[in-house]
């Protein structure tokens, strides 16, 4: 057998793929969640790795109060591999208690306690009438980071939620991973407050003010929204079993007003919310955001005027960055990498929405690739002149190609608040995009 | 040369080396006088004891073997784990891409390369031997490199993956040099282990026996903790004197390794990082060290240059530097130190409480001696008894302090912190929420890539641009008292009225 072909046998050696373990993405989730406390049933790596591989890739941020090196681990060792590692959680669970301040705890078990069969649903247990606390039963080896996305809350879902009487234009939003979509904190806020303005209320889930009682919320929505073409499907499945919510998946986040007015029109129309309601929102938002964006018309016309642009990110982030960049400010789609490795189901779907309802007279080439050699190589044969990528591309050669970090890993940049999302988000990418090209005229 | 009663002779022949709490009676968990410990120690009473309440710290594989060994320049690492294990590393392009072109010698063109055989469920249960060999090829075929580092991890461990019999198998057909690596998180408590397992890959597979001594060459070890602008600053004092430094393992070539032997001596930065290296390279090519002093605060500079000059004939020449060095330096520093007299109580002195390595335990207080500040108290990562001597030295030059012996643990540095009340509190990102507080709180140390004078740390420069830094935290202290009184604690009121700070299995039963 020829090397070349041995390596096929194994697609999923790669080097730098966009995305931690499963158990890192249900960390970072359970971090996102206020006032929640992960435990992690683990080595003693596995979250301090996430601080640098999660937490900073996602934007430079620091962990909150209980990230990092504030998370209680049961830092197991080669003798918990012989003998077990559940009194050692049984005792770190007790003790977190008295010494941690959440009104969540959870328990998050890795690769050990999987690999020799502890029993942590049977420990988790008995302290279930002592404090809300779950288990999440995830493994790095089961899967990446979106995946633990899922996999948490399936705990949620099957541990702690009780059925609630539907509350009227209540929605929750699901599918923006925390640290992998390394806006999801902005993004979050805008969603709410545009779904504010036609009187929808969004639960958001993360960084609300009274974390558990989000999660315990989630029943009585009337409607779950899914900001991703396959992140989180598997929980709103779960949810309309379980619930009877039924739930829509909007593939991308919007940027800028086209596609968030769609956005607005399309949930005037699930809920039912009066015509005239949703078109005076976008009356007004339209033309505060086209109004403003006349000041950005010098330097576009002066800097990237019909610019060949590349997008290299997660699905959601390419196809919303895509369609805004080429739909509204006359750039053209030369080349997309997706670079989140979604299902082989959802391609197809992916691909179309990348390549469909586009503005321009050429259509990107879009590639799944997560592999960072491989993305490479793949640049090397496009000339851009704008590149939306991962800090990862940052020192690369490009060229003439302006460059701003979108995605997952992004350490060149600080994400507190930013988002590209809604009517003002198209202003915001202008900025962090156009601020490339700045210089006296 | 360090002649502490630790340390059998290390054996290359196995495939790696006993962890150090085998190795040195190491332990990451100790309250009391550093006297105590020392005492404790040399005895060979110092025991591990269980923690009821632990938090996340690194393991020996991500403490941070996988960064180091991603900006080893012609290799490629294979992190043989779940894509997990090896996340921390994907900032691996950018780590040195910081630092203007040229500066100290930064080349134009360079590249780091990594792979993950991204263990998954199928491989768990079949075993993965034939996905790593696939791994090792694919790196061959891509990058041509020198060397494949393959990272062992907590899956690869329990699934007992035959990684050397895959090495014994493949290494004939690829050109690189195949080096193991077994750090296996769950091998050891103490992430310094981390060390030692990745020096005994070095000695095993990649030194090679000396072609000629080069008696101008010193081998120094640098830490993530380090920075670009320290290498500058140790290259510009060695190279004044016609010596050259061959800085490993971070941005260094795989020649840099194999020629380890052939240097006149190994020098520590951090002695506790270093030992495994020095020892080996003694005992098998005949390269004398020392581990202490290091180069951190005048006077220990001083001392580390004096004893580099004695391993290469360079007394003299040393001499001239440090006499030319200190006409520039020390009138800067002794500003500084008037500049701490003056803020502190009269007749006492500024407070600070670092959080240190055990390297850095033994190269920073003094510094604070040297300073005019004061540390009472010291949180250190691990103890053993590889530096007992060293540990001697330092405490006649300091006198007695508190030891707080932990890896990380953030809440037991709240505690310590909160309950101490230092002056400043010396803080970095794994310290959790101690940096909240009324009174002093900077940065311990900045990293490698970070170009700026600013953080430089070793050296004369460096005592100067450290105790510059230090000195600013006096002056503004609005960043740890705004979030102290707006956001929230994440420990609770009974933690912070616990006596010691920290919560041991046995208390809690």
């Amino acid at each position: 057998m020829s090397e070349a072909k041995v390596v096929e046998l194994y697609p999923d050696i790669a080097e730098a793929p966009r995305y931690s373990c499963a158990l890192a993405g249900a960390y970072v989730t359970a971090l996102a969640v206020n006032h929640t406390a992960p435990i992690l049933h683990s080595g003693a790596g596995c979250g301090i790795g996430q601080q640098f591989g999660m937490n900073y890739a996602g934007g430079m941020n620091a962990a909150g109060r209980h990230g990092n090196t504030s998370t209680p681990c049961s830092c197991l060792v080669e003798e918990h591999v012989v003998f077990g590692g559940e009194e050692k959680l049984r005792d770190l669970i007790a003790s977190t208690l008295k010494v941690v301040k959440a009104d969540l705890f959870a328990v998050i078990s890795g690769c050990v306690p999987s690999l020799i069969g502890d029993d942590v649903a049977a420990v988790v247990k008995e302290f279930k009438d002592q404090t809300n606390i779950i288990h999440v039963h995830t493994a790095g080896f089961l899967g990446n980071s979106y995946l633990g996305y899922d996999h948490f809350f399936a705990a949620v879902v099957d541990q702690l939620l009780t059925p609630l009487p539907k509350k009227k234009k209540l929605v929750n939003i699901f599918g923006l991973v925390p640290s992998q979509h390394i806006q999801w904190k902005g993004h979050l806020r805008v969603i709410k407050a545009l779904l504010a303005k036609i009187g929808v209320e969004a639960n958001i889930l993360f960084t609300e003010l009274d974390g558990l009682g989000a999660l315990k919320q989630i029943p009585a929505a009337e409607l779950n929204l899914v900001f991703s073409p396959w992140v989180g499907i598997t929980v709103v499945e779960k949810l309309k079993e379980k619930f009877e919510t039924p739930y829509e998946v909007i593939p991308f986040v919007p940027v800028g007003p086209q596609d968030t007015t769609s956005f607005l029109r399309q949930i005037g129309q699930l809920l039912h919310i009066p015509q005239k309601t949703v078109e005076t929102v976008v009356k007004t938002e339209e033309w505060d955001a086209y109004n403003t964006a006349e000041y950005f018309g010098d330097l576009l016309v002066i800097g990237l005027p019909n610019a060949y642009f590349g997008v290299i990110a997660d699905s959601g982030t390419a196809i919303g960055l895509t369609r805004y960049g080429t739909n509204e400010i006359g750039l053209l789609p030369e080349l997309v990498i997706v670079s989140d490795n979604p299902p082989e189901e959802s391609r197809e779907n992916i691909t179309r929405l990348l390549t469909e309802g586009l503005a321009s007279s050429i259509k990107p080439k879009v590639i799944f690739e997560t592999d960072s050699h491989k993305i490479k190589l793949i640049l090397q044969k496009h000339t851009l002149q704008l590149l939306l990528a991962s800090s990862l591309e940052k020192h690369l050669p490009r060229g003439d190609a302006g460059f701003l970090s979108v995605s997952f890993p992004s350490f060149d940049r600080l994400v507190l608040d930013r988002s590209y999302a809604g009517y003002r988000g198209g202003l915001a990418f202008m900025e962090d995009a156009g601020s490339q090209f700045c210089g006296p005229l | 040369m360090s002649n502490s009663e630790a340390s059998e002779p290390i054996d290359l022949t196995t495939s790696s080396c006993p962890n150090r709490e085998q190795r040195a009676n190491g332990v990451n968990v100790f309250y009391g006088k550093a006297t105590e410990m020392v005492a404790t120690a040399r005895a060979g009473k110092l025991k591990h004891q269980e923690r009821a309440f632990q938090q996340t710290s690194g393991c020996i594989l991500n403490f941070y073997l996988t960064v180091r060994v991603s900006t080893i320049r012609d290799a490629v690492m294979i992190v043989h784990a779940p894509v997990g294990c090896s996340s921390s590393a994907l900032g691996y392009r950018e780590l040195f891409k910081g630092i203007p072109k040229g500066l100290g010698g930064l080349p134009d063109e360079f590249e780091f390369h990594w792979l993950t055989t991204n263990l998954n469920e199928r491989d768990v249960v079949y075993g993965a031997a034939d996905k790593l060999k696939a791994a090792i090829h694919e790196a061959q075929n891509r990058y041509n490199p020198k060397a494949i580092f393959i990272m062992a991890s907590c899956t690869s461990g329990v699934i007992g993956e035959d990684i050397d019999g895959v090495v014994a198998d493949t290494q004939p057909e690829v050109s690189a040099t195949i080096v193991p690596v077994h750090c296996e998180g769950t091998k050891s408590r103490l992430v310094q282990t981390g060390y030692d397992v990745f020096w005994h890959a070095v000695l095993k597979y990649l030194v090679k026996p000396a072609r000629k001594k080069q008696p101008d060459l010193v081998n120094i070890a640098s830490m993530l903790s380090y920075t670009w602008q320290d290498r500058m600053e140790i290259t510009r004092l060695l190279g004044k004197v016609g010596l050259r430094v061959s800085f490993i393992p971070e941005f260094a070539t795989i020649e840099q390794f194999e020629q380890l032997s052939e240097a006149a001596v190994t020098a520590p930065m951090c002695p506790s990082y270093t030992d495994y290296l020095s020892r080996g390279l003694e005992q098998e090519h005949n390269v004398p060290f020392f581990l202490y002093p290091s180069p951190i605060g005048i006077a220990h500079t001083d001392e580390w240059l004096r004893t580099i000059a004695k391993y290469t004939g360079k007394e003299k020449e040393v001499e001239a530097l440090i006499a030319e060095e200190h006409v520039e330096w020390v009138p800067k520093l002794e500003s500084i130190q008037k500049e701490f007299k003056e803020l502190a109580p009269e007749g006492d002195k500024l407070d600070v409480l670092g959080s240190l390595g055990q390297g850095r335990l033994l190269t920073q207080t003094p510094f604070f001696n040297e300073l005019g500040v004061k540390a009472t108290a010291a949180i250190v990562q691990d103890f053993d008894n590889l530096v007992l001597d060293e540990m001697d030295k330092m405490i006649a030059e300091t006198g007695d302090f508190d030891v707080l012996v932990n890896t990380f643990q953030a809440a037991e540095v709240a505690h310590i912190a909160k309950n101490r009340a230092p002056d400043i509190v010396l803080s970095c990102p794994f310290q959790g929420s101690a940096y909240k507080r009324d009174k002093g709180m900077t940065r311990i140390h900045a990293l490698r890539g970070d170009p700026r004078e600013w953080s430089t740390q070793a050296g004369y420069k460096g005592a100067v641009a450290a105790g510059n830094f230090l000195l600013q935290s006096t002056k503004n202290k609005s960043f740890q008292q705004t979030m102290k009184a707006n956001t929230e604690e994440t420990y609770t009121e009974w933690w912070f009225k616990k006596a010691k700070p920290v919560y041991l299995k046995e208390e809690a039963a």
